[in-house]
């Protein structure tokens, strides 16, 4: 593509330019330096050196990672202020050697190619290949280009000063990838950059975040703030759960109770009893609570107990045993409502938070991503944080006490059983792990195969017309029996991991118990240890397992809790590229005249869809645009109504630039009047009104009128009051277009953007359509774009783009005598009519 | 330059005043212009059935074109008015359910055993879809043949037609 701004306008035409690709250096931090200062070998460096002057330095060296001859290898290339000194190697012997004086290049361009890309020099009588580099050196020598330019505009006395004066050619143009300073590290501004700006690491598509540079602790802390306002619940939910946790490692403290001090006494002196053929002594010997002999007392002290002796105490610590299990039941209830009130106001927060800033944003933000991935970043990565704050991270906390508890107390009755009881710890932890790890392998791809059934689904459903009329059932069926086979195969997998897991989880825990009873045992023959105490190592043994597998999860779930937040905050965190200035004018009533100013746009920063593109349009003209598909049509009106904005030049209405104007103001006076227009869940009253809030019927029903749309709205049973489906499905295309162009006028906007209002219509409603318009556009400045030329036969003027720019500019009859592209186009369509009207 | 219309300039409604509807011996709705025309067999219908039962009434010829629009029956002449609101009534029949003595659901068809204005009636209703929640706890419904059921708002009927309806709002 040649650059509008190449030619510095002196005698000799002495360009430099970087090819449109990557026009901006991309700089990174972290693990890789961008430089193109490298350390050059010795042998290079001494063979370079014979060539300087004296006191002339080598400002620029990089590496390349391909020959010339196609193999992977290390070329260099060197560059003073006064040359470019260029080492190829071509063979085993060593490096050739090529010199090039910088006041003898005319330009240097990157050649973009498959796989690789040419860094090649143009001097006045030849060009040279310099260097060659896979696309992962791109930026590198990017940076490198910009470099030489720079050494070679000093040593050519300001001539490239000049140019860089005249601001940005499109290579460094501000747009969709212009330059993101503020970036948060790890954050992905468009979804088309496939490596981290920060670390380098390719990107999965999926988050859209770079998993590496996650930064998950800022990231939650940044989530807690969302939580503050809920302190008051969420900390004495937090109190609760530490409570709960400490009453739930009570039951085998009384377990022991019970076995030491009721059953255990009583036990043996009724087995000797019974094993010496006596009765069974009325009076059980004396036993006591042990160490909740307090709790006793306390009660004894507000109501008698009622059965004294040995059984009494056996009834009175089970009815205690049973309070205990009720209390927690309520209270944990309590506590979970609690929680869920916490977690559901804080996905409505962040929900209606993204969503108002989703609203906010420009529509290039939602070109880049697809919609699916935006709505589930809103409902599943939300629900997910949600999940994290009010569940996830307590069960972390709370496990990680119910473990410290458990610990401390079997430490204080028995530290030689408890170190016992804690070796197969070690090899729970590593299971669950190791587990965990091939887990998360194969749902991650059960995950995907899951989705790529939906994707089937929701590209054959809807095409079901399709698929019937190609008759490609069988074909659509197979496919989808394979990925449901898929799928299968996956959950065999999964359910392998599954199947295995638990039973090793079983059996280490019952290993441990088999340590516990052989040492416990052995120890209790040496009289170190009760029966009781050993019953409570066996159930604290049993206890172990849960809070164990929560810690080793725990750092996947921060990880996920990271991206989802991150996934959210991205969006948050994005500008909106078309924003309002600070001294943006609020334009009350715009008069419709409108100037572009050798306009440029780009969408992607590759290929420009508008190259320069200037006319001027007067107050109330109307402008018919024609052009083949990708001729820039869409474009121009997209920037109008400030959808984008241009990337150099401008469009000034009414005297002021476009970008200086507020766009809530600039967009409350255009009207657009899409190909396939959009009606929203709601009646057609509510649609036709949605240009202008608090619209009255009667205002509705004019609307309506004059845009043809009366007469058949009525005929529904409901009327005006008529629901229309999801995208108005209920209504037909020509119905639709004028309830849309109803909308149009009501909102009495002074620029009007008619974007293929009538294509895709039959004839005769095309003529109410027409009708319709031609009441629109009176006193109105309107752009309408058109493929049937005889929609803009009112049109003042016709500007015919091509390739984006303008090829002809002027009346209907002018343009047919200047037989040119617009004449030659309506032979075409009046040829086709004829065709048509045999 | 000149100026871009506006929409309701266009727009005139009827001179409510100054028509006259009448029925004849056909039973047939008669519209009498102020400039003296007159149109039989008309056809009254309301642009918004749901929200403006009285207001912007459209009147249509026996060949399907529009006369006119009243703005609001209360401007017309008594006995024009009585004989609009009659044949309005007549046109759109939707009774308001006062009670609902049950709702059984079975293979996706729900039966209501209601109480309306009009009287006790059951209908079966095919979807979810067929009820439809206005603002101010209004509720229509269709039910399997297109008939439509209205409830004024739901907050005022008693508490266990209130529980039988959430379970289909």
């Amino acid at each position: 593509m040649h650059s509008p701004m190449s030619d510095s306008g002196r005698g000799s035409s002495r360009r430099m330019r970087m090819s449109s690709y990557g026009g901006r250096p991309r700089r990174r931090k972290g693990n890789e330096e961008l430089t193109t200062k490298e350390e050059v070998p010795e042998l290079l460096k001494k063979r370079a050196q014979e060539l300087l002057d004296t006191g002339e330095e080598i400002k620029v060296a990089v590496s390349t990672d391909l020959r010339f001859d196609g193999t992977y290898g290390k070329d260099w290339l060197l560059a003073t202020d006064k040359r470019i000194i260029a080492f190829n190697q071509n063979s085993v012997l060593g490096h050739d050697l090529q010199e090039i004086p910088l006041n003898a290049i005319e330009d240097i361009e990157i050649l973009e190619m498959y796989g690789n890309n040419i860094l090649k020099i143009t001097t006045s009588d030849n060009a040279i290949e310099l260097a060659r580099y896979s696309k992962k050196y791109t930026p590198k020598f990017n940076l490198t280009v910009s470099e030489l330019e720079k050494l070679s505009s000093l040593n050519k006395d300001g001539a490239a000063e000049e140019r860089r004066g005249r601001g940005p050619g499109p290579g460094g143009r501000r747009g969709r990838r212009g330059p993101n300073a503020g970036s948060t590290p790890g954050l992905q501004r468009g979804g088309d950059r496939s490596k981290c700006d920060n670390c380098g690491q390719p990107i999965p598509s999926w988050t859209g975040v770079c998993i590496n540079c996650v930064q998950n602790s800022k990231l939650i802390i940044r989530l807690f703030k969302y939580a503050i306002p809920f302190l008051h619940v969420m900390i004495p939910a937090f109190i609760i759960m530490l409570l709960m946790r400490f009453i739930g490692v009570l039951p085998p403290i009384l377990h022991r109770e019970i076995v030491d001090n009721i059953l255990d006494p009583a036990g043996n002196v009724i087995s000797v009893a019974v094993n010496n053929n006596q009765p069974i002594p009325e009076q059980l010997p004396e036993t006591s609570w042990g160490i909740l002999e307090g709790i006793k007392n306390l009660l004894s002290g507000w109501f008698t107990m009622p059965l004294g002796g040995s059984f009494g105490h056996l009834v009175w610590i089970v009815i205690f045993m049973a309070s205990i299990s009720i209390f927690t039941t309520v209270i944990s209830s309590i506590r979970g409502y609690m929680m869920a009130w916490v977690g559901q106001n804080i996905t409505r927060r962040l929900q209606n938070e993204t969503y108002e800033h989703l609203n906010a944003l420009s529509i290039d933000f939602f070109h880049e991503r697809d919609t699916g991935n935006l709505m589930s970043r809103i409902t599943h990565d939300v629900s997910r944080l949600r999940d994290f704050i009010a569940n996830g991270l307590q069960d972390i906390i709370g496990d990680s006490f119910t473990l410290i508890y458990m610990c401390i107390i079997m430490f204080i009755t028995s530290w030689q059983l408890a170190l016992w009881t804690l070796i197969p710890i070690p090899c729970l932890i590593f299971f669950t792990i190791f587990f965990g790890k091939k887990m998360s392998k194969v749902y991650q791809v059960l995950w995907k195969r899951y989705s790529n059934i939906s994707t089937i689904l929701a590209s054959t459903i809807p095409g079901v017309r399709v698929v019937k009329a190609f008759a490609r059932e069988r074909y659509e069926i197979s496919r989808f029996n394979e990925m449901t086979y898929q799928v299968f195969s996956g959950e065999m997998n999964a359910a392998k991991l599954g199947t295995l897991y638990y039973p090793i989880m079983q059996f280490i825990t019952f290993a441990g118990t088999i340590i516990i009873w052989f040492v416990g045992g052995w120890q209790l023959f040496q009289g170190n240890l009760t029966l009781g105490t050993l019953v409570m190592f066996q159930s604290y043994m049993m206890q172990f397992f849960g809070p164990v597998r929560t810690l080793c999860q725990m750092n996947e779930r921060f990880i996920r809790a990271g991206t989802s937040a991150e996934r959210v905050f991205e969006i948050l965190d994005t500008p909106p590229n078309v924003a309002d200035k600070k001294d943006a004018v609020a334009l009350a009533n715009i008069r419709g005249s409108i100037e572009f100013k050798d306009v440029y746009f780009t969408y992607d920063n590759e290929k420009y869809a508008l190259n320069g593109v200037s006319f001027q349009v007067q107050p109330g003209e109307m402008i018919g645009l024609v052009g083949h598909s990708g001729a820039g049509k869409s474009t121009l009106v997209n920037l109008i109504t400030r959808f984008y904005d241009p990337n150099r030049g401008a469009i000034v209405i009414d005297g002021h630039d476009s970008r200086d104007i507020r766009i809530k103001a600039l967009r409350q006076q255009v009207g657009v009047v899409l190909q396939d227009p959009f009606l929203f869940e709601g009646s057609i009253a509510d649609n036709i009104g949605y240009s202008k809030p608090g619209s009255s019927r009667r205002e509705i029903i004019a609307a309506a009128k004059a845009a043809n749309a009366h007469d058949f709205i009525i005929k529904f049973p409901d009327g005006y009051d008529t629901l229309v489906g999801e995208r108005g499905a209920r209504v037909s295309g020509g119905e639709r277009q004028r309830i849309s162009i109803a909308r149009a006028i009501l909102k009495n906007p002074r620029i009007l953007i008619l974007d293929e209002a009538t294509s895709s219509i039959d004839t005769e409603t095309e003529s109410k359509i027409q009708e319709a318009l031609e009441r629109l556009v009176k006193g109105r400045t309107v752009f309408a774009i058109a493929h049937r030329l005889s929609t803009l036969k009112y049109a003042h003027r016709l500007v015919v783009l091509k390739e984006g720019e303008v090829d002809e500019i002027g009346t209907h009859e002018e343009l047919i005598a200047q037989d040119g592209t617009y004449a030659n186009l309506c032979q075409k369509q009046t040829e086709l009519s004829k065709i048509r009207a045999w | 330059m000149n100026e871009a219309i506006k929409v309701t300039d266009e727009l005139e409604f009827l001179d409510a005043g100054k028509i006259s509807i009448s029925r004849n011996a056909f039973a047939e709705l008669v519209v009498e212009l102020p400039d003296g025309i007159s149109h039989t067999k008309v056809d009254v219908v309301r642009s918004f059935p749901i929200y403006e039962a009285d207001r912007y009434i459209a009147l249509i010829d026996s060949e399907g074109n529009e006369i006119g629009i009243v703005e609001d029956i209360k401007n017309l002449p008594q006995q024009s008015r009585d004989i609009l609101s009659e044949e309005l009534q007549k046109r759109y029949f939707m009774p308001k359910i006062t009670k609902i003595n049950s709702l059984e659901g079975s293979f996706g068809i729900t039966n209501w055993d209601v109480e309306t204005t009009q009287g006790d009636v059951e209908f079966g209703m095919r979807s979810r879809y067929d009820v439809t929640s206005l603002e101010n706890g209004r509720v229509l419904i269709k039910d399997v043949d297109g008939n439509r059921y209205e409830i004024e708002d739901y907050n005022k009927l008693d508490p266990k037609s209130y529980a039988l309806l959430q379970t289909q709002l």
